[in-house]
């Protein structure tokens, strides 16, 4: 394919591209053009030359130049700049990212474009490398230069013109800047590429080309980082190919592609049971139920919430969910990991296997009993088997070595394969090559997957770093922010540019005297009473409050939200960041900021005495607390007082205080109940979470106490106002952006949901059930379930309840129809969230959506594409999801801390029951635990009445128990840490 | 397509363009001598379009004469084999239907039709191949093979499409661009900011459509003087023809 240049102008000529592509099975010839140019830059500071060619982009800017004039040495001392080739990228993309080495790195177009091309989200992180300038990456666009661009010579495959292409860029840049500068010292360019034959022809045509592994012996530090060199299909020896226990492989694409078209595969996102990691579920449209997927063949090598491509097995294969625990720890913990893929060793047919004696005996045992009830036959669900998977969830992953897979004797500094064991226990082991097994033992360790190959029981990974000690309070901390997907980081140097450079200095300028349009059309209400209410030491106030009596009988209630996007402006490296936190994370001992605490904690905090800017929204409400009249304005405030939720409690309460501040508090009292009972009414659930309290010594910052969440009644009169707000902010903006609009729904649960609960009422209470009409008969109902003889139960009940919930979910308002706005929970037809800007996006994009709708600024592009903010918003759907495990699992933690210090006996409810343990939630403690048949009593006794949700056995003293769902119990609650993944748990026994 | 990246950060877009440059722009005039009164080829980049003019002649029905000026009539017709792919397109298409129309208001305007009183000026265009900016090149066709065939015109329409894609306004989209932004294509009398067309089938936000327009307008002379060359260079040629005979 020879194409000729055509000079266009200076420095411009053009050539053509020519490919073939299939489209529909047919061939299809397409031309380009290619451009090629001589103004790109080689971003060396070391370079003299290049500043004269570089052209200004649409904004005036002009490129930067950020590989440093001194770049790393080597161990011999020489300077260098690294080039990367593909490979390297894909499978050492944590390396790259590593502070300890890789610094001045070229990334050539070339292998960007290959990138890309197999992995986005590897391309995106070596976008962020790029684009945060601390590490010096650079992309050279090298084939739209002139000098480096090449043609596919005939007979050429892809992928070896590409390699050439590199090539080409590695002896330009060697050329480019040690030919011609001679003002410096030379800088050494370093080809690193892991495939043989490329690094040949390099080294002949001149090129400095290295491996990996050659590369980081070079380096000072190269000891160190030696470990974190990734698996590959090397590192670990591969296996016996004729196994007959290898995994079945994936299906083709081409397979998949025609098998889900004809609608014999279907996909669907993989949901590892809870209790039993041997099975899963895909939640499918095309069927009611979810396809279940047992056995460890079935499912295939997928992780836990992989999206995954299913096969539905004959129906004979079908079966019921099964009612027995199975983890992970239990099977398998003795394998050894070096002998698990040894090839030389003898006695490895058993134990390779991948379907292992143990769980053969365990699908045995279920499949005995699945025979015995014949007459199940409704219960029975289709199962499924894998075929492919569309996309790994893969990511970091916290765990800890396995002390049993470290081999005793340290034979030196050859490293060794050991298994990792992970805190989500819906996940396998991950298998790791390292040289400090021993070092590592009994610390919170990162590692990454690489790959699972189908001859292998275990996925590869490789170690990346270490948190700290086991149990240490910031090793868990961190662990916890990491398994959750929490950006936890400080803030980076160009995010904290964009705040105000007065600092903490910053006062509300002058509204009288100022030239700013903007700040023109802010309203002055620094008059008004305005206080606000919220939890004790509170740092971050985003909402105040006032009300006034209008002379006409009505009341004028403000609601004023802290003025976050006045400091965040759209396409800011500071909005990026908030964009992509998505949402402030609670931790026990911790918060993890959204925004800066500059703005959080100060500047956009609506403290008291001191002027704020706000925006407003207010109300004229009548004596029944409906809407006359609303308005939504940006403003300046002065808060009077901050309340806590108690003071403000004591305050309105005390009859003596008559002030006028005290007197618009109890008006907002008084209206905030009437809207309370509107929205009960209007059928407004009541759902319970067995939420609970740490308190943490003062001193010590020990955790002492646990307390269970209670709530005052001005906590709910901060809470009327916020959704009244929050529902007159969603109408407003619906109706100025009725396709992008940032609104929240909560879909009605499908009645499935419910069913298993139902079904369990049905047998354990006669009489009581859950109906789900509507939202009204569902809270209707759930006050009717009460237990006379146990106070307890109606809650428990509403916590059962809130499980089978859908969550609720951000979404802009093109993506449903208007009646499928309806937030369930709250009962109202349109709900967004506005009153918190800043510890939730979400409210950020209403303020500026408000803002635009008000005509105070122009709304932002990103927020009027329907596109941009479906990316916004799933992103933000799951920092929030995220958000709440890590506040829970904080508070789960140091549950467990607290529980160590005081064992004792306990009320507990019995929710679940399977045919070899039960579940136990403990309300006192909020939380819930499995205790299983051994520590019950004797297995063998064991008999699961699966109507009546009972399980009958003998306990270890030989007396004859029956317990099922509902059952108040006392159990013993002591924390034990558990030696296998290290994770401190609540232990319950049942008394 | 979202897999596409039309403009990196390091400010090139797909076809290594940068944000700012217009595509290679080539046009011949009379290439048609013998077979109309004035023709033209242009390409634009990997757009190729060939204008015939006939006329100022008689229409062919007499409810066609206007006696205030000379009717414009587009004749539009896209070759099957003008994509990648295969596709025979129907006269009648809405597209191809509102790009006729587009045209002969444009041209209805710049030529000076009250000296041709009851006559019919017939343009034909025949699209080779697409690739982006197909109004743009055809407008820029028309132009030049009016001059050739001598109709009085008040100046040259040049024509160009422009696209934005978030904040940075995109000179001169090709057909991959064209596919993921909006475009807007305008066009403009002789070395003026009096825009005789303007088209956007999309939607384009108001806070960057002066500075986008502000570029394409810049663009559209820069092709008025690129067509001028051409026109010269031929006037040029048949002059010395002239001399010699």
């Amino acid at each position: 394919m020879i194409s000729q240049r055509k000079r266009l102008s200076s420095g411009l000529s053009v050539t053509s591209k020519v490919f073939v592509r299939s489209r529909n099975g047919k061939a299809l010839k397409i031309v380009r053009e290619h451009y090629l140019r001589n103004d790109i830059p080689c971003y060396s500071e070391a370079c003299n030359k290049c500043h004269e060619i570089i052209k200004p982009d649409a904004n005036g800017e002009l490129p930067k130049f950020i590989l440093s004039k001194d770049p790393n040495k080597l161990k011999d001392g020489s300077k260098h700049y690294i080039i990367l080739d593909t490979n390297i990228i894909l499978h050492t993309i944590d390396l790259l990212e590593n502070i300890q080495c890789f610094y001045d790195v070229i990334i050539p177009q070339t292998v960007l474009e290959e990138v890309k091309n197999r992995s986005i989200p590897i391309y995106q992180r070596l976008r962020g490398l790029v684009k945060s300038e601390d590490k010096r990456f650079v992309v050279f666009h090298n084939e739209f230069n002139e000098s480096t661009y090449i043609n596919r010579l005939k007979n050429e495959s892809i992928n070896d013109r590409n390699d050439r292409a590199i090539r080409k860029v590695a002896s330009w840049y060697n050329t480019h800047l040690n030919d011609n500068n001679n003002s410096h010292e030379n800088i050494k360019i370093i080809l690193l590429c892991n495939d043989k034959d490329n690094r040949l022809k390099a080294n002949s045509e001149g090129i400095n080309a290295l491996s990996l592994l050659e590369y980081i012996d070079l380096l000072p530090n190269g000891e160190d980082l030696r470990d974190l060199i990734p698996a590959d299909s090397n590192t670990f020896n591969d296996f016996n190919k004729d196994n007959e226990t290898s995994f079945p492989e994936y299906y083709s694409d081409a397979r998949i592609m025609a098998g889900i078209k004809n609608g014999t595969l279907y996909q669907g996102i993989l949901n590892i049971s809870q209790y039993n990691f041997l099975q899963g579920t895909v939640q499918v449209p095309a069927f009611k139920k979810p396809l279940l997927i047992i056995g460890s063949k079935n499912l295939n090598r997928a992780f836990n919430s992989d999206s995954v491509i299913v096969e539905l097995l004959p129906k004979d294969k079908w079966r019921e969910p099964s009612y027995t625990i199975i983890e992970e720890t239990s099977l398998g913990a003795d394998d050894n990991a070096e002998d698990a893929d040894s090839i030389g060793d003898d006695d490895i047919s058993g134990t390779n296997g991948v379907v292992s004696d143990k769980e053969r005996l365990l699908l045995a045992q279920e499949a005995i009993n699945a025979t015995n009830a014949q007459s199940e036959e409704r219960r029975l669900q289709p199962t499924a088997k894998i075929v492919g998977i569309t996309r790994r969830s893969w990511r970091y992953y916290v765990g800890q070595i396995a002390p049993t897979s470290v081999i005793g004797e340290d034979s030196g500094n050859s490293s060794k394969s050991c298994f990792v064991i992970l805190m989500d226990k819906l996940l396998p082991k991950i298998r790791i090559r390292t040289r400090k097994s021993k070092e590592y033992l009994g610390q919170r360790i990162v590692i990454s997957v690489d790959s699972w190959p189908s001859n292998s029981r275990y996925p590869n990974g490789h170690f990346v770093r270490s948190l700290g000690e086991i149990e240490s309070a910031e090793a868990e901390t961190e662990a916890l922010l990491l398994e959750h997907d929490v950006e936890y980081r400080p803030f980076a140097k160009n995010v904290l540019d964009c705040l105000p450079i007065e600092g903490d200095n910053w006062v509300v300028p002058d509204l009288k005297q100022t030239d700013d349009p903007q700040l023109k059309k802010r309203i002055d209400l620094r008059d008004k009473l305005v206080c606000s209410i919220d939890p004790p030491n509170c740092v971050d106030i985003d909402d105040a409050l006032h009300a006034k009596r209008l002379s006409n009988g009505n009341y004028e209630v403000g609601v004023h939200i802290a003025d976050v996007t006045h400091f965040v402006k759209p396409n800011t490296a500071l909005d990026q960041e908030g964009a992509s936190r998505g949402t402030s994370v609670y931790l026990v001992d911790k918060r993890i900021d959204m925004l800066p605490m500059l703005l959080g904690t100060n500047l956009c905090s609506l403290k008291p005495y001191v002027d704020r800017f706000a925006f407003s929204v207010i109300w004229e409400l009548d004596e029944d607390a409906n809407i006359i009249n609303v308005n939504f304005m940006k403003s300046v405030i002065k808060s009077r007082e901050a309340f806590s939720y108690e003071r403000a409690q004591l305050r309105i309460d005390d009859k003596s205080q008559t002030d006028e501040l005290t007197d618009s508090m109890r008006v907002l009292l008084k209206l905030s109940k009437k809207l309370k009972q509107q929205r009960l009414d209007a059928g407004a659930l009541n759902l319970a979470s067995p939420e609970v309290k740490v308190h943490m010594d003062s001193e010590t910052s020990d955790p002492n106490e646990v307390e269970i969440k209670k709530l005052l009644e001005t906590n709910s009169l901060v809470e009327e106002f916020m959704l009244l707000a929050n529902i007159s902010v969603a109408r407003k903006i619906y109706d100025a952006y009725p396709q992008t609009a940032m609104l929240r729904r909560h879909a009605p649960p499908p009645a499935t949901n419910f069913e298993l609960l139902n079904e369990m009422l049905n047998a354990r209470k006669p009489g009581m059930s859950i109906s789900l009409e509507s939202s009204k008969a569902l809270a209707d109902s759930l006050d009717r379930c009460e237990d006379p003889n146990d106070s307890y139960f109606n809650t428990l009940l509403r916590i059962m309840s809130t499980r089978c919930m859908m969550a609720a979910e951000y979404f802009p308002s093109g993506s449903f129809g208007y009646p499928e706005f309806k937030h369930y929970g709250l009962a109202v037809d349109i709900y967004t969230h506005f009153t918190s800007p800043i510890r939730r996006y979400c409210d950020v994009v209403a303020h500026r959506q408000l803002a635009g709708a008000i005509g105070y600024e122009n709304l932002d592009l990103s927020h009027r594409d329907k596109n941009k903010m479906e990316l916004i918003v799933k992103n933000i759907n799951r920092r929030h999801r995220n958000a709440q495990f890590a506040g829970r699992a904080s508070i789960e933690y140091y549950v467990g801390q607290v529980m160590r210090n005081n064992e004792s006996v306990h009320e507990g409810y019995v929710i679940k029951c399977f045919n070899n343990g039960i579940v136990v939630l403990v309300p006192k403690f909020g939380i819930e635990g499995l205790i299983k048949l051994e520590l019950l009593g004797d297995v063998n006794t064991a008999d699961y009445n699966e109507d009546k949700f009972e399980l009958k056995f003998t306990d270890l003293n030989g007396n004859k128990r029956i317990v099922g769902v509902f059952d108040k119990v006392l159990v013993d609650v002591k924390s034990v840490k558990d030696e296998i993944s290290g994770k401190r748990k609540a232990q319950l026994l049942l008394k | 397509m979202s897999r596409m990246e039309l403009y990196s950060p390091e400010g090139l877009r797909i076809d290594g363009r940068r944000w700012n440059e217009l595509r290679r722009f080539e046009s011949r005039i009379n290439t048609h001598p013998n077979s109309c009164d004035g023709s033209s080829y242009v390409e634009q980049g990997n757009t190729k379009v060939i204008c015939m003019v006939q006329g100022p002649m008689e229409p062919s029905s007499r409810s066609q004469a206007d006696s205030a000026g000379a009717t414009i009539e587009v004749n539009l017709s896209v070759a099957s084999f003008s994509t990648f792919e295969r596709k025979k397109r129907s006269k009648s298409e809405k597209r191809m239907v509102e790009m006729k129309a587009t045209l002969e208001r444009t041209f209805q305007q710049s030529v000076m039709c009250h000296l041709y009183p009851r006559t019919l000026i017939s343009i034909d265009i025949h699209v080779l191949a697409q690739d982006g900016g197909l109004l743009a090149s055809m407008a820029n066709a028309v132009t030049l093979a009016l001059i050739d065939a001598g109709v009085a015109m008040y100046d040259y329409v040049s024509c160009i499409s422009v696209g934005l894609h978030d904040q940075t306004p995109l000179l001169d989209l090709n057909g991959l661009e064209e596919q993921d932004i909006s475009t807007l294509t305008i066009g403009v009398i002789g070395k003026t900011e009096k825009l005789a067309l303007l088209m956007l089938e999309d939607k384009m936000p108001l806070d960057h459509l002066e500075s986008t327009l502000g570029i394409a307008i810049a663009a559209t002379h820069r092709i008025r003087d690129l067509m001028d060359d051409e026109v010269r260079k031929h006037g040029n040629l048949r002059s010395s023809k002239l001399a010699k005979n």
